[in-house]
């Protein structure tokens, strides 16, 4: 596993051309740009998409988990109404993927992340395979520190950045879709307030350790890197 | 993988949602509506509720929506249990959800991403604290955010 990372990290990234409309396509799926729009447009909309249940026909407001339920039961019932969306959103961003759009993703984002959050380009691929998944994104995140490629300090910067919201789109298009229908804002709202708290919390990490890594360093010329 | 069409790839991902949909979500909020319901039925909810106003005032939020920052902290799908059990209940509005959907995520699961993040990656423990406070911190913030939106 972490030899393959090594080697993926140093190759240059080629991105298919349908990559960056695939990766277009998803930000205008999820972002309910197209949300409540007449018209064929309605169909790059993913709660559209997802459409609704059909209602009771005794009481007009209630879904087939019907009304006033509680407990266990309740909660089953609940749950099983969030499955589709969890289906849905997998499926999309499984398709994105396959064509390319993480890709398209990740080369746009390597130029960004010295100036975001200090780390080097390299971290690319494990930071966009960080937000697909925690484990295989800290694995990658070792290989890194394992042949050098980053340095301690931003190991511990790029972990503050994966440490909160882990596996960032998998799981916010998992397990917070079971919201996304109660919700009253754009469903990339929470998503874009998620990545700008990430970004702020690796740099919170960034400037504390540059302190504690002086203050070291002025102390008993210990570095982090130990 | 280029022998495979797009309905094969779309129908693997919704695969991939149905098994995380049985294994997880089902699973955590099937007991977290259990849990509500218990505090519920023996008047711990409202208690919890009143305890904790004055906090959860501060994000524009009921006492009881402390419970889903708790549940979330262990797990997002508790978490997102929670939050849709004490909406079902009538306890949080959908502004309330939207505040707390980003909270959920950026705090969630910190317990069990200690070992799969922080330990998979090698970062040194003495760190471990202050990367739980980033990620609290990041909940707070997001939540004040999202007041201006929802």
């Amino acid at each position: 596993m972490s030899n393959d990372n090594n080697q993926e990290v140093n190759q240059p990234l080629k991105v298919p051309k349908w990559g960056y409309i695939a990766l277009l396509f998803a930000l205008v799926f999820f972002s309910g740009f197209f949300h409540g729009v007449k018209g064929w447009q309605a169909a790059l909309d993913f709660n559209t998409v997802n459409g609704t249940f059909g209602t009771m026909k005794d009481a007009a407001k209630a879904t087939f988990t019907g009304m006033g339920g509680a407990g266990a039961r309740d909660g089953f019932l609940f749950a099983f109404g969030l499955i589709p969306a969890c289906m849905l959103a997998l499926g999309v961003v499984e398709v994105v993927d396959h064509l390319g759009g993480l890709k398209a993703a990740q080369k746009l984002l390597t130029p960004l992340l010295r100036p975001l959050i200090g780390i080097p380009g390299i971290a690319g691929l494990a930071l966009i395979t960080s937000l697909q998944s925690t484990d295989a994104g800290a694995g990658m995140t070792r290989a890194l520190r394992e042949n050098n490629s980053i340095s301690e300090k931003e190991k511990t910067i790029f972990a503050a950045f994966q440490f909160s919201a882990g596996g960032t789109i998998t799981n916010y298009l998992s397990t917070g879709a079971a919201l996304f229908s109660f919700i009253t804002v754009p469903i990339i709202l929470p998503l874009i307030v998620i990545f700008v708290m990430k970004i702020f919390g690796a740099n919170v990490m960034r400037f504390y350790l540059s302190r504690v890594m002086k203050e070291e360093a002025d102390s008993n010329g210990k570095q982090i890197a130990g | 993988m280029a022998n495979k069409s797009l309905v094969d790839v779309f129908v693997d991902g919704a695969r991939k949602g149905w098994n995380i949909g049985i294994n997880s979500i089902i699973p955590n909020v099937l007991l977290a509506f259990a849990i509500i319901q218990v505090l519920k039925v023996t008047g711990l909810l409202d208690l919890l509720g009143k305890l904790f106003t004055p906090v959860m005032m501060l994000f524009g939020l009921p006492g009881e929506a402390i419970m889903v920052l708790i549940s979330a902290w262990m797990s997002m799908g508790g978490g997102v249990g929670v939050a849709a059990s004490l909406y079902t209940a009538g306890k949080l509005t959908n502004q309330h959800l939207s505040l707390l959907l980003p909270a959920i995520i950026l705090m969630g699961a910190q317990i069990q991403y200690m070992g799969r993040c922080l330990g998979t990656a090698g970062v040194q423990s003495r760190f471990y604290p202050i990367l739980f406070g980033i990620s609290i911190l990041n909940a707070m913030i997001a939540m004040q955010i999202m007041r201006l939106f929802a």
